[in-house]
């Protein structure tokens, strides 16, 4: 009797326990999964800076490249020049802007200036376009234009924001002079906003103080909390805002969202501009909600006691799997996993095997296969320069990343460097070659590339695209052109149609005579210059 | 050019008998462009094909002849907004002076003084339009700025002297109506007095006087305290 009685408490303090257990469980699991997402938006508000920073460059690249043309640079030359602005010139030099507007591909500017080099608007396109004459010289983005500086800005303009870019127009024949500059506006839109946030799987908005101006997403947040969150963000470098905002609880109706917000550079600054990422806030299940999120196999008796190694295995191959990326390991530790998972790290080490076999025996044959590079365009072909063709996920030989790794949509976007970083890197301009040496002692200027047709090439946030673009071969083409730039190599007539052609005979010529499945091709530096790899990669099955 | 705007109504008659004063500012070499006071996403790069210009500071400088005994009316001045600047960001004023500053832009400006927000009449001065202060002391400097456009600064520098003169493009300055006698000529630049030894002319009662000040090499460095 007695004995029973005891036993009767250790099952009720038990079950007390456990029931003690199952209801508080939920609870960790959900600040988990709170932690989880609240990293997963400064992530992807570190990445929207980093796009932003990309897309800064290419309209940059694109505002130089317009100042080039020659019929803008004879028309600001033969402004300055007047001492009066007319409409006839005006006209006569908006349709040159017009017309170089419409040869534009990708995302077109929502509107161009032509400056003169007093600082005078000779000519205006598509905003405003029939205002002349007024003098905007004093702006900090059209002060370093016509000193000579390539930069980008943001301006905050009857409550829309433009990214500007500008760059000063020079007559090339000599004497080299300044005869003014241009300034290319785009509009910062809700389709901007989703293309940002397309690969990123949350939501973004663009304010001006507590005017919505754009987002992915039509939500009406309490700006007052936007505001406060902003507020907090003062001084420092407003590129270290998003490692530097935490997280904070944001509703809009009934909805509850986690939010992050940054502040915007330039000269918008003052009209208090930022943006602000968001999710909605997962749902808190609680224990009934628990239990109906348990599956069948959550209780299987190979997981038990299942909260503490349902995940285990799996954890454990994903960490062997990122040792073997680091490069810290040459293979996966196949005993070091039960079951499926060490036949899954089996299959992985055959293949790594195989590959390496065929990197070896094919290093003899393939410098014939793929020939030369042809003079200033792909630069030296140097195949298989190391015994192992590099491991899927490792860092590309290449110091920067190029702005392809960031680009929108295909494959989920890499951990991001830190902004900081990103923003420091001084961009290199292309240029036409100067007609006259630089003067004085100046380091040499950076090689020029031929005046292509206007496009935003790297357009990460364009949608107009002519004609088929292959993910890869434009991500190792951008490299190339990073790495080629970086070791002062010209790129002169080195566009994504030639080298992509180049590409694709190599390929097809390597997968012809080795019978692989495909070829990888890595972008290196070799002797100081900008060299291509190519690796053949067979298939297992 | 527009930046010449800045033009003054002097109340007095030409005085008999003055006379001119002309020069050219000795200047170091330039300093370096200052920092973009508004960075985009990416930091400003030299284009390739041209050297960047080197960075202006004569728009900063004022000429400033003070000493004499003859007094002369306070002059009213007007300050031009052109564009996205003031006509000169540097202005030297004499005590008891009316500063009217003229909206030539296209945009309406709220200005204020840094140091004295009750300076210039509160409210936005429409394109066209003008807002007038009176400047009494001198030795005083006043910032003036439009919170809607970091950009947007002009200093104004109160003097003891009418004898004013802004130095072209190549620091070549003249000061006209100037009575004979010694005066002590200062350079002012953007905002501080330009430390000089040799700072002491006399001036003719009639003709021009030459006198080529030389400003040192860290004319153009921070303000010394």
């Amino acid at each position: 009797m007695f004995l029973s009685k005891i036993w009767l408490f250790l099952v009720a303090l038990g079950a007390a326990v456990a029931l003690t257990i199952a209801l508080v469980m939920p609870r960790p699991a959900q600040r988990t999964l709170v932690t989880e997402e609240q990293r997963r938006l400064a992530v992807a508000c570190s990445v929207i800076d980093i796009l932003l920073a990309d897309d800064a460059r290419n309209r940059v690249e694109l505002a130089g490249t317009f100042g080039r043309a020659p019929e803008v640079v004879g028309a600001l030359e033969n402004a300055s020049a007047a001492e009066h602005l007319d409409e006839s010139r005006m006209k006569q030099v908006r349709d040159v802007g017009e017309t170089i507007m419409k040869g534009i591909s990708g995302r077109k500017p929502d509107f161009a200036m032509l400056i003169d080099r007093r600082g005078r608007v000779v000519a205006r396109v598509r905003l405003d376009q029939d205002d002349f004459g007024d003098v905007v010289a004093g702006r900090p983005l059209i002060d370093d234009a016509l000193a000579g500086f390539l930069r980008d800005d943001l301006w905050a303009q009857n409550g829309t924001m433009y990214f500007v870019a500008a760059a000063p127009v020079i007559r090339r024949d000599p004497p080299v002079a300044y005869v003014g500059a241009v300034v290319l506006g785009h509009k910062v839109t809700n389709d901007l906003a989703k293309k940002l946030v397309g690969s990123l799987n949350v939501d973004t908005g663009f304010y001006l103080g507590n005017d919505d101006v754009a987002g992915s997403q039509a939500v009406a947040f309490d700006h007052g909390v936007l505001g406060d969150a902003v507020g907090k963000l003062q001084g420092g470098d407003v590129a270290r805002d998003c490692q530097a905002n935490q997280p904070f609880d944001l509703a809009a109706g009934k909805d509850e969202y986690t939010a992050v917000v940054a502040r915007l550079p330039g000269e918008a600054q003052a009209h208090r501009a930022f943006f602000s990422v968001f999710i909605k806030k997962p749902e808190a299940r609680g224990f009934m909600g628990t239990l109906h999120a348990v599956r069948q196999g959550d209780l299987s008796t190979s997981s038990f006691p299942w909260f503490l190694v349902a995940d285990r295995p799996l954890r454990g191959l994903a960490a062997d799997a990122v040792r073997l990326a680091k490069g810290e390991q040459e293979r996966l530790r196949e005993d070091s996993h039960g079951g499926k998972f060490g036949s899954i790290a089996r299959s992985v080490n055959i293949h790594i095997d195989k590959v390496g076999r065929e990197a070896k025996s094919a290093r003899t044959n393939l410098d014939q296969l793929l020939g030369p590079a042809p003079e200033g365009s792909l630069g030296t072909i140097d195949l298989l320069s190391s015994p192992l063709p590099p491991r899927p996920g490792s860092v590309p030989p290449v110091s920067v990343p190029p702005p392809s790794d960031f680009r929108f949509g295909g494959e989920p976007a890499p951990p991001p460097p830190p902004p900081v970083a990103a923003r420091s890197t001084p961009p290199q301009w292309p240029a036409q070659p100067p007609v006259t040496p630089p003067r004085g002692s100046r380091t040499p200027p950076p090689q020029p590339v031929a005046q292509a047709p206007l496009r935003l090439d790297d357009d990460i946030l364009g949608g107009e695209v002519s004609g088929p673009i292959d993910p890869y071969f434009k991500q190792v083409y951008d490299q190339f052109i990073s790495v080629k730039r970086s070791c002062n190599e010209p790129v002169v007539g080195l566009t994504y149609q030639k080298f992509a052609e180049k590409l694709v005979r190599n390929r097809d010529d390597l997968m012809a005579k080795t019978g692989c499945r495909e070829v990888r091709f890595t972008v290196y530096v070799k002797d100081g210059k900008a060299a291509l790899k190519a690796t053949p990669v067979r298939d297992e099955a | 050019m527009f930046r010449a705007a800045l033009s003054w109504l002097v109340l007095a008659p030409a005085i008999a008998g003055a006379g001119t004063l002309i020069g050219k500012l000795d200047l170091p070499p330039p300093p370096e462009r200052p920092a973009v006071a508004t960075r985009g996403f990416l930091d400003r790069s030299e284009n390739p094909l041209a050297p960047v210009k080197p960075y202006s500071v004569t728009p900063e400088l004022v000429v400033v002849l003070e000493g004499g005994e003859t007094a002369m009316a306070a002059p009213q001045i007007t300050w031009e907004l052109v564009g996205e600047s003031f006509a000169r960001p540097v202005i030297a004023v004499p005590a008891g002076s009316e500063v009217v500053i003229k909206d030539t832009t296209k945009v309406a400006r709220t200005l204020a003084a840094q140091e004295d927000k009750q300076l210039i009449p509160a409210g936005p001065i429409n394109p066209g339009g003008t807002r007038s202060f009176r400047v009494t002391d001198a030795g005083r400097t006043y910032t003036i700025g439009d919170r809607d456009a970091p950009h947007l600064i002009g200093r104004v520098v109160v003097v003891a002297s009418t004898l004013i003169g802004y130095p072209d493009e190549t620091g070549r300055f003249e000061i006209a109506d100037v009575p004979p006698g010694s005066y002590k000529l200062r350079v002012w630049y953007r905002d501080h007095w330009v430390a000089r030894s040799d700072d002491t002319v006399t001036i003719s009662a009639k003709g021009k006087t030459d006198f080529n000040p030389k400003l040192p090499a860290d004319a153009f460095g921070p303000a010394k305290k």
